[in-house]
């Protein structure tokens, strides 16, 4: 099995700003589809996944809308507004950017510093 | 962030509660459901698979805490609960709730009352626009600064003014009396003739129709008139159809084109107008012609200080003079006086006064408060312990007190803003002369702010210390030790404390109202010398304007006897037992200074004395006791030189010994002024003393009899009468009779306005309105004081003894005696109430000289002091002695079991 990720702060919304841009998914189905793509690797904690959702659906990121599931039941799904497109957008620049500034350090060997 | 979107969900979850949570359950019902049938698809048999799901998920119905959180409610949800909680507390304890409302209530309303008035009286009292800019321009004579005078400009002048660089907008007017005919009598009306910027300068828009405009003056001005708010109630009885109507104003028709509203009282100066009139129609034809037609006020503009407008319209003033020189005093200089300012010198101190008598009613209300809080608090001592035990933090439970104790407060202030609104009226009321007239209370904006203010710091002030007190960790034992509670040492002192200082404040409050009231009995007790029930002065103003009515009356001998026919029509009318000529002679304050001689006495010292022109029925109308001598009788009175009657004031200045009469003296000023007054032959000549009459007041209700001199009103006539007139029973009521009467000497001889009762005169002499004022208003603080401080000393003894009712019972059964037991009961509250009598003691004395200054009262310096502590404390025993006797009474097996 491989190792496990925690996610870092923030991530996890935008994690799942990613996982619904592709298409709109219910609760369950963003958290499938995170594991998925992540290939199981990640940790989610599942008191903080709903919390992260509710928050997003306030500030107007996602805008959830009830439907029915593959089997037949209620449920709600969730899309991308277009403000949470263009934050979708900035916060990928951020992370990566981030990620490559982290990575660059820590690629240095100590005859390099 | 989206904050629409924010605020749609705060919204729905707040509004639509149930809904949002039962979405909220669905959801997760339906994610755990599908993740049970994931798993039971990989194998796990369905109740492990539920009891995983359930576990990594949490309980459904938490998930609806969750979901407010998220979105950001909890400090929300959190304040209404406690907001709940308060409420509920409220409710269940009705006695407490209704004392510390009250309290404050009490309190808060008194404040907001007094801002009320302060905000109508000093604050905004004006209605114009930019009235802080508006100045009325004040020529101060160098030689006797005190002494005020205002000036009114010719046309060519008045244009010099306006050009000044400093004036935004310049406003001349004129007070006329004119008279309303074309009824069946003649009605004096004051009219104001204004300059046709009037509209633009007071930027008051009317309350009907329309005001004065530049367009009124064409054709040498417009027949137009607008009408004052208070003649329109008096004249038209508040009837809106009046627009377009005619007023017939000596002869002449005007149309009617505006009212103005109830806050628009031009002007305090000069005296407030019934009706406005376009100045325009003062023009040169006007018989006799008016020379000085503007009266300035200034608007001046924004950015310019008054020491350099000072500076610039000085000058041109001073140019002003040196035409007319004998208009201005010799040296003076020009001040622009902000139109508040002699408000602010009238009232400032009386309301100082009254904020600082409401300032202490508060603080006493949020003390009491405070008391109640802390005392009740520590029989909640178990319930916060239990609250902290369950991970309350102590900021968590701070709040929750401090919510508590500002629901208390603003359930008081809502109680005490509709109290205020019937409060702020009794100073108006009780007062009327000394406001303006413009200001009147509205409950507005900034004075419901202010009150809201006041409920928030009031409920912090009284809520902290309790808050702080209660909410300490080390006061979380009594839940684990036994159940009989102890009341923390620090938590009584504080309470004790709160005690002394509010019984210091209530003395203090009741000493001054005790002052109050004692300058006010003074004052009625003081004997007027003349007896003012059921009589009324009435004026007449001759006709001097019109040159057929002008000859009529032009020689002395004729005024005086156009006088005297009308002095006889009034006395001939039904239910009037006397009448006397008393022009400028009405008591308790009218007449006139003069400086005087007496023969054989040296003339080096300039003496005054008040002079009265009076008629020889004066003294028995007023009902003044003749002491010696006699009165002059009607020839001497048509002939007015060679007699004078003096007051005893008078007579003890210079014959002590009871020899006045025979003596000579001299009044110089009596000389015979301008083309209009009419004097005798001799009338600064010698005159015998023929009478000596008894002191009447005036000087004013509260000051000592000035030394007056009586002489013949024949002696000086100005164009205008007055007569003070008995009557049989209420005298305003003949008014209407007296009227025709005074019409059947000349047909267009009409009345002045200004008839009033002498009892209603005192009633509104400054100095009786204001110490009835204070009494009244200082008479009510401190009972309501009382009332508060006895509440919450009943109240803390109350609880106290509840507390100890186990502790007492035991005592009892080992024998104390029942009088031991009252006085421990009580002995603490006891103790602070002497301290708080002790302190208030000596806060009065220090500061009640301060207090009693701004109260004015001369009459009586008298201490209440000893009164005033002496029925406090009694109360206050009585308050502690109830409270605690129904403990004292319980039977020691009752007492025992009570816990």
């Amino acid at each position: 099995m491989p190792n496990l990720v925690e996610l870092p702060q923030g991530a996890l919304e935008i994690l799942i700003l990613k996982a619904i841009s592709l298409g709109p998914l219910h609760g369950y189905g963003i958290l499938l589809r995170i594991q998925q793509i992540s290939g199981d690797r990640l940790e989610i904690q599942q008191g903080s996944f709903y919390p992260a959702i509710y928050r997003l659906e306030s500030r107007g990121w996602i805008t959830g809308e009830w439907g029915e599931s593959e089997n037949n039941r209620r449920a709600k799904f969730y899309r991308l507004s277009p403000t949470g497109k263009r934050q979708l957008k900035a916060e990928s620049e951020r992370w990566v950017e981030m990620i490559g500034v982290v990575a660059n350090i820590l690629k240095l060997s100590a005859g390099e510093s | 962030m989206n904050l629409v979107a924010q605020i749609r969900a705060w919204w729905y979850a707040i509004t639509d509660r149930t809904r949002v949570h039962q979405q909220v359950e669905t959801e997760l019902q339906f994610h755990v459901d599908a993740y049970t049938e994931d798993l039971i698809r990989s194998g796990a048999t369905r109740e492990d698979a539920q009891r995983r799901a359930r576990l990594e998920l949490g309980k459904i119905e938490t998930q609806n805490e969750r979901y407010r959180e998220a979105i950001g409610l909890r400090l929300f949800d959190e304040i209404g609960g406690d907001l709940r909680f308060g409420l509920r507390s409220i409710w269940k304890q009705p006695a407490f709730s209704a004392v510390a409302i009250l309290s404050l209530a009490l309190g808060i309303g008194a404040t907001t009352a007094m801002f009320s008035l302060i905000y109508a009286v000093l604050l905004h009292p004006f209605p114009y626009a930019d009235s802080d800019r508006i100045m009325d321009p004040v020529v101060i004579n160098e030689l006797n600064p005190q002494q005020l005078r205002w000036f009114a400009m010719t046309r060519p002048q008045f244009q010099t003014l306006s050009r000044a660089k400093s004036i935004e907008s310049l406003l001349g007017f004129r007070n006329v009396n004119l008279e309303i005919t074309g009824s069946e009598l003649p009605e004096d009306v004051a009219a104001i003739y204004l300059t046709e910027n009037a509209d633009s300068f007071f930027g008051v828009p009317a309350l009907l129709g329309r005001g004065i405009q530049p367009t009124d003056a064409q054709g040498g001005g417009q027949p137009i008139v607008v009408l004052n708010f208070r003649f329109w109630q008096r004249h038209f009885h508040g009837d809106s159809a009046v627009i377009g109507r005619t007023l017939q104003l000596d002869h002449a028709n005007y149309t009617i084109v505006g009212v103005m509203p109830r806050s628009f009282a031009f002007n305090d100066t000069f005296g407030v107008g019934d009706i406005y009139l376009p100045r325009s129609l003062l023009h040169d034809s006007t018989n006799p012609p008016i020379q000085w037609p503007y009266t300035p006020w200034i608007k001046l503009k924004a950015d310019v200080s008054t020491a350099s407008a000072d500076a610039e319209l000085n000058a041109i003033v001073q140019q002003f003079a040196k035409e007319f020189p004998e208009r201005y005093p010799k040296q003076f200089h020009l001040q622009l006086q902000p139109i508040i300012v002699p408000f602010e010198q009238n009232t400032g101190h009386t309301l100082a006064m009254l904020l600082a008598g409401v300032s202490l009613l508060l603080i006493i209300g949020c003390v009491n408060c405070s008391i109640l809080l802390l005392a009740r608090g520590a029989a909640r001592q178990n319930e916060l312990a239990v609250r902290s035990a369950l991970g309350a933090s102590r900021s968590r439970i701070i709040r929750q007190l401090l919510i508590e104790s500002l629901v208390v407060s603003f359930t008081g202030a809502v109680l005490g803003v509709a109290a205020s609104w019937w409060l702020a009226k009794l100073p108006f009321a009780l007062s009327p002369g000394s406001f303006p007239s413009e200001s009147f209370i509205r409950i507005n904006l900034p004075i419901l702010g202010f009150s809201v203010g006041l409920a928030l710091v009031s409920g912090i002030l009284c809520g902290l210390a309790p808050a702080l007190r209660l909410s300490r960790r080390d006061l979380a034992h009594p839940m684990q030790s036994s159940p009989q509670r102890i009341a923390s040492r620090g938590n009584k002192r504080r309470i004790h404390i709160l005690i002394a200082g509010q019984i210091a404040l209530t003395l203090l409050l009741m000493a001054t109202a005790g002052t109050a009231m004692g300058a006010f009995l003074h004052l009625m007790r003081a004997p007027l010398g003349y007896d003012p029930k059921n009589v009324m002065q009435v004026g007449i103003v001759m006709h001097w304007d019109n040159p057929a009515d002008w000859n009529r009356i032009r020689s002395r001998a004729d005024r005086s006897a156009f006088i005297e026919q009308v002095r006889q029509k009034i006395a001939y009318v039904p239910g009037v037992l006397s009448v006397a000529v008393a022009t400028d002679a009405t008591p308790p304050n009218l007449g006139r200074d003069e400086t005087f001689e007496v023969l054989g006495e040296p003339a080096g010292q300039q003496q005054q004395a008040r002079i009265y022109f009076i008629g020889q029925q004066y003294f028995s109308t007023l009902r003044i006791g003749l002491l010696s001598g006699r009165i002059w009788d009607p020839p001497e009175n048509m002939r007015g030189d060679s007699v004078a009657v003096i007051n005893k004031s008078f007579a003890q200045l210079y014959w002590p010994h009871g020899n006045a009469i025979g003596h000579q003296i001299r009044i110089p000023g009596l000389q015979p002024v301008g083309s209009l007054v009419a004097t005798s032959s001799d009338s600064t000549g010698w005159r015998e003393i023929i009478g000596v009459v008894s002191d009447a007041r005036n000087n004013g209700v509260d000051m000592p009899v000035l030394p007056a001199i009586y002489v013949p009103y024949t002696t000086l006539m100005a164009p205008y009468a007055q007569f003070d007139i008995r009557t049989q029973g209420e005298p305003l009521s003949l008014l209407h009779t007296i009227r025709a009467a005074v019409a059947s000497v000349s047909s267009d001889q009409q009345i002045s306005n200004g008839a009033y009762d002498l009892q209603e005169a005192i009633d509104r002499d400054a100095q009786w309105s204001k110490q009835r004022l204070f009494s009244v208003l200082f008479g009510v603080f401190s009972t309501m004081a009382l009332l508060l401080a006895l509440a919450g000393l009943f109240s803390v003894v109350s609880y106290s003894v509840a507390q100890r009712t186990m502790e007492f019972g035991v005592r009892l059964a080992l024998g104390a005696s029942r009088s031991h037991i009252l006085w421990i009961a009580a002995r603490a509250a006891v103790f602070s109430v002497v301290v708080g009598l002790t302190v208030g003691g000596v806060a009065d004395i220090l500061a009640g000289h301060l207090l009693r200054t701004w109260m004015g009262s001369r009459g009586s310096g008298a201490l209440y002091l000893p009164e005033a502590s002496v029925l406090l404390a009694i109360c206050a025993m009585l308050a502690c002695v109830l409270a605690a006797r129904r403990t004292a009474s319980a039977k020691p097996i009752e007492a025992l079991r009570y816990e």
